[in-house]
């Protein structure tokens, strides 16, 4: 656990300041060194088939993945969250509507409606966040759901209401700190599955447009090169790899430490 | 003829000796009971040696002349298939998709005894007074109720043809007047020959049943003989057992007066839709009525799904109400979702579930102060405290408990804490909703008297519901028996218990005699 934390926090610091320090922007061509071999004109990775950086391109591809996760966690986190209190709170046939939609959503080929929404309106990288949250809500709203269910029959907030505490106020007092714990744990959870459906988007064509990358575009470019240029596939593979499973295993040991 | 002996039994977990030096012996035909509170080690003394819990077990325990103790499981195994057992969660215990047929002839088959036929099934659900037993045969668990499940499992316990059976608590998780048919039942078994080890916290049960006692307290003997123990106990530990459980017979006890009106429910309605696709409604409070005093403390008495809970939960304004009034000074409360802080001032509520009665995340202080919050809210965050103190202090609980969770409490310590939040705004009425039911019996016993300290003291008026007549008499003027969601009848406790009128209220006195 303690591994998967310091991962994750080394995986973003470098994201984040490691472009800084460079000399190579990018999305700066090296003309005199295309194609250059790692350690050599000055690149630590070498360069890509038009003489770009592989590390500042791994750098920012992992920058823009992590921005896409958080992005979409967050929209799923704040949709599911509200969704789900609200249908397990009132109950009955507001919940009973609201739990249906949920589950009509969670019939449609999502992969199938995020491309023909990157078909329609065109390639862009808000699209792209509002797609996958909009997809990813929808387990979030299905868990709190559940636990505002179970919580909301439990003595405790009885006795609140008895104590005269307006439901607004149960909500956020008592119930929502209750489900907080949870809901973070299936945060952390979403966050890989995101992670892998933007690569995939991207690894597609569907993704980041360039000169902007992410990390499943470099995967897939690295992909074209691998017999002459191992290290362009490896180098971002192993970026993302790291990171599904630093925050896989963070988040699965957060619920069953939460579920006991 | 003595089937099962146990001489110098200690019984030890991860190096810690939890019981020491037990003995006791279960002749044929006969019942010996194991007396204690929860933790006392009683349950331990009674599984340990057949290899059936946690712990190793040291000394002798001797079962139709073969030594247990010191056997490996292999070994154990044939010994074991010689006695039966029964424990304590009869809705849990049964597997949900196999019919009552075939779980009956699994478990008599399971240790290589022949196969029953029909006719036998029938019989032995037969013996344990389950009616029409051929149709039953081919029930799956979840359309009994949860006696007949415990009966089955007796059954099952006995299938095998066993000449011992141990139950452990039988009956701690039924209402109290199911408690003595599944008695009934297993004394009849006695009568057949069989050997009855009993494990029990419910003195008022053993004594009808057993014909030896031995009482554990701290994983040792405190006092053991027949049944008079209970009337007449030498040690201490028999003689707190005995006090903190409240009898028919005790003496009567002293009330504090009873003033004017204070809350008058009349005609309340409650219904639930029924599960399944078809709806429809089932109606659980149908058009009771009652009255409390200033002072006075009032029993609702019933067996559970009778509506007891339902009836007060409507009545306090803290569940569902579809038709009726309340008004409380002569003025009408109103619904459940209108209520105003000076309408619910005036109300608190304890529940059966101590620990979840309290918000796992919220320290003891924090959850003792929640209604002066919405309540008072003209009381600054520091008086808030201090009064959180003293409603501490007044359920006899140490201030250093303020900033522990929950989950740091005990029960008994949790129900405290419950208590204590709900005299914080100093309520005219309490409405205790099986209060004690579901905590130890010495510690229900001190929790018992410390309701009646307070309402001695402060004058407070008491609705209680429970399921045991002996409880509601010991600390209300008036006894309400519930039946079918009706008030079948109403009266002083003293009067209600010595002639009780209705079949209900006769089946609860009977029950806690």
């Amino acid at each position: 656990m303690r591994i998967a934390g310091w991962t994750i926090i080394a995986v973003a610091l470098a994201a984040l300041l490691l472009p800084l320090l460079l000399p190579w922007n990018y999305d700066q061509i090296d003309w005199s060194g295309v194609r250059a071999a790692p350690f050599s004109h000055g690149h630590l990775l070498g360069t890509d088939s038009v003489g770009r950086d592989l590390l500042a391109r791994t750098l920012i591809g992992t920058r823009v993945t992590l921005m896409v996760a958080g992005a979409a966690a967050a929209v799923a986190l704040l949709l599911g969250t509200l969704w789900g209190a609200i249908a397990g709170w009132a109950g009955g046939r507001v919940d009973e509507a609201m739990m249906r939609i949920v589950d009509a959503l969670y019939a449609l080929p999502f992969m199938f409606v995020v491309i023909l929404l990157m078909v329609v309106f065109g390639r862009s990288i808000v699209l792209v966040f509002l797609g996958i949250g909009a997809v990813e809500w929808l387990t979030m709203a299905r868990v709190v759901r559940g636990q505002v269910l179970a919580l909301r029959h439990r003595p405790f907030v009885l006795a609140a209401e008895a104590a005269g505490a307006p439901p607004a106020a149960i909500l956020l007092r008592h119930i929502l700190p209750n489900v907080a714990g949870v809901a973070l744990a299936y945060l952390l959870l979403t966050v890989p599955q995101v992670v892998m459906v933007e690569s995939f988007l991207s690894f597609l064509g569907l993704g980041v447009q360039e000169p902007l990358t992410s990390l499943g575009i470099l995967v897939h470019d690295g992909a074209e090169d691998m017999d002459v240029a191992p290290l362009a596939l490896l180098v971002p593979g192993a970026v993302l790899v790291g990171l599904i499973l630093a925050m896989t295993s963070l988040g699965e040991r957060l619920r069953d430490r939460l579920a006991r | 003829m003595t089937l099962y002996t146990v001489e110098r039994l200690g019984v030890a977990t991860g190096g810690v000796a939890l019981v020491h030096d037990v003995a006791f012996a279960v002749e044929r035909g006969r019942c010996t009971a194991l007396v204690g509170a929860s933790g006392s080690g009683k349950s331990l003394s009674c599984l340990a040696p057949f290899g059936l819990s946690a712990g190793v077990a040291s000394g002798s325990a001797r079962f139709e002349g073969r030594e247990l103790i010191g056997r490996d499981e292999v070994d154990l195994r044939p010994i074991r298939a010689r006695a039966g057992f029964v424990f304590q969660h009869p809705l849990t215990a049964l597997t949900p998709h196999l019919q009552i047929g075939a779980q009956l002839t699994e478990a008599a088959t399971a240790l290589g005894g022949a196969r029953p036929d029909r006719r036998a099934l029938a019989a032995m659900l037969d013996r344990v007074g389950i009616s029409s037993p051929e149709a039953k045969l081919d029930a799956y668990p979840h359309r009994l109720s949860g006696g007949e499940r415990q009966r089955v499992l007796i059954a099952a316990a006995t299938a095998h043809g066993p000449r011992l059976l141990v139950a452990d608590e039988p009956t701690s998780a039924l209402d109290a007047s199911l408690r003595h048919a599944i008695m009934d039942v297993l004394a009849r078994l006695r009568d057949d020959g069989l050997g009855l080890l009993l494990v029990s916290h419910d003195l008022a049960l053993v004594a009808r049943y057993a014909d030896q006692l031995v009482v554990i307290e701290n994983g040792r003997v405190a006092e053991a003989g027949g049944v008079a123990v209970i009337a007449n106990p030498a040690s201490a530990a028999a003689r707190a057992l005995v006090a903190a459980s409240p009898k028919l017979d005790d003496p009567a006890p002293l009330l504090p007066p009873v003033g004017g009106s204070l809350l008058e429910a009349r005609d309340i309605r409650v219904a639930f839709r029924a599960p399944g696709w078809r709806g429809g409604r089932i109606a659980a409070v149908d058009g009771a009525s009652l009255e409390v005093r200033q002072g006075e403390a009032l029993a609702i008495v019933g067996g559970s799904g009778s509506g007891k809970s339902t009836l007060a939960r409507a009545i306090g304004r803290i569940g569902p109400c579809d038709a009726g009034s309340v008004t409380w000074r002569g003025v009408a409360l109103p619904p459940r979702h209108a209520m105003r802080r000076e309408h619910r001032a005036a109300m608190q509520a304890v529940f059966q579930d101590p620990i979840a009665s309290l918000d796992p995340q919220w320290s003891v202080i924090e959850s003792v102060a929640e209604p002066l919050r919405y309540l008072m809210p003209e009381l600054g965050a520091g008086e808030r405290r201090t009064r959180a103190l003293m409603a501490l202090e007044a359920v006899e609980l140490d201030p250093a408990f303020a900033d522990r969770r929950p989950a740091q409490l005990s029960g008994g310590q949790a129900q405290r804490v419950a208590i204590a939040r709900a005299l914080v705004a100093r309520p005219e009425l309490l409405i205790l909703d099986e209060a004690t039911s579901a905590l130890d019996v010495l510690v229900a016993g001190r929790i018992l008297a410390l309701l009646e300290t307070l309402q001695r003291e402060r004058g407070v008026a008491i609705l209680l519901i429970t399921h045991d007549i002996a409880v509601a008499r010991r600390l209300c003027h008036r006894i309400a028996v519930m039946e079918a969601g009706r008030i079948v009848e109403e009266g002083p406790s003293a009067a209600l218990v010595a002639t009780p009128r209705s079949a209900a209220a006769e089946a609860l006195v009977t029950a806690s005699r």
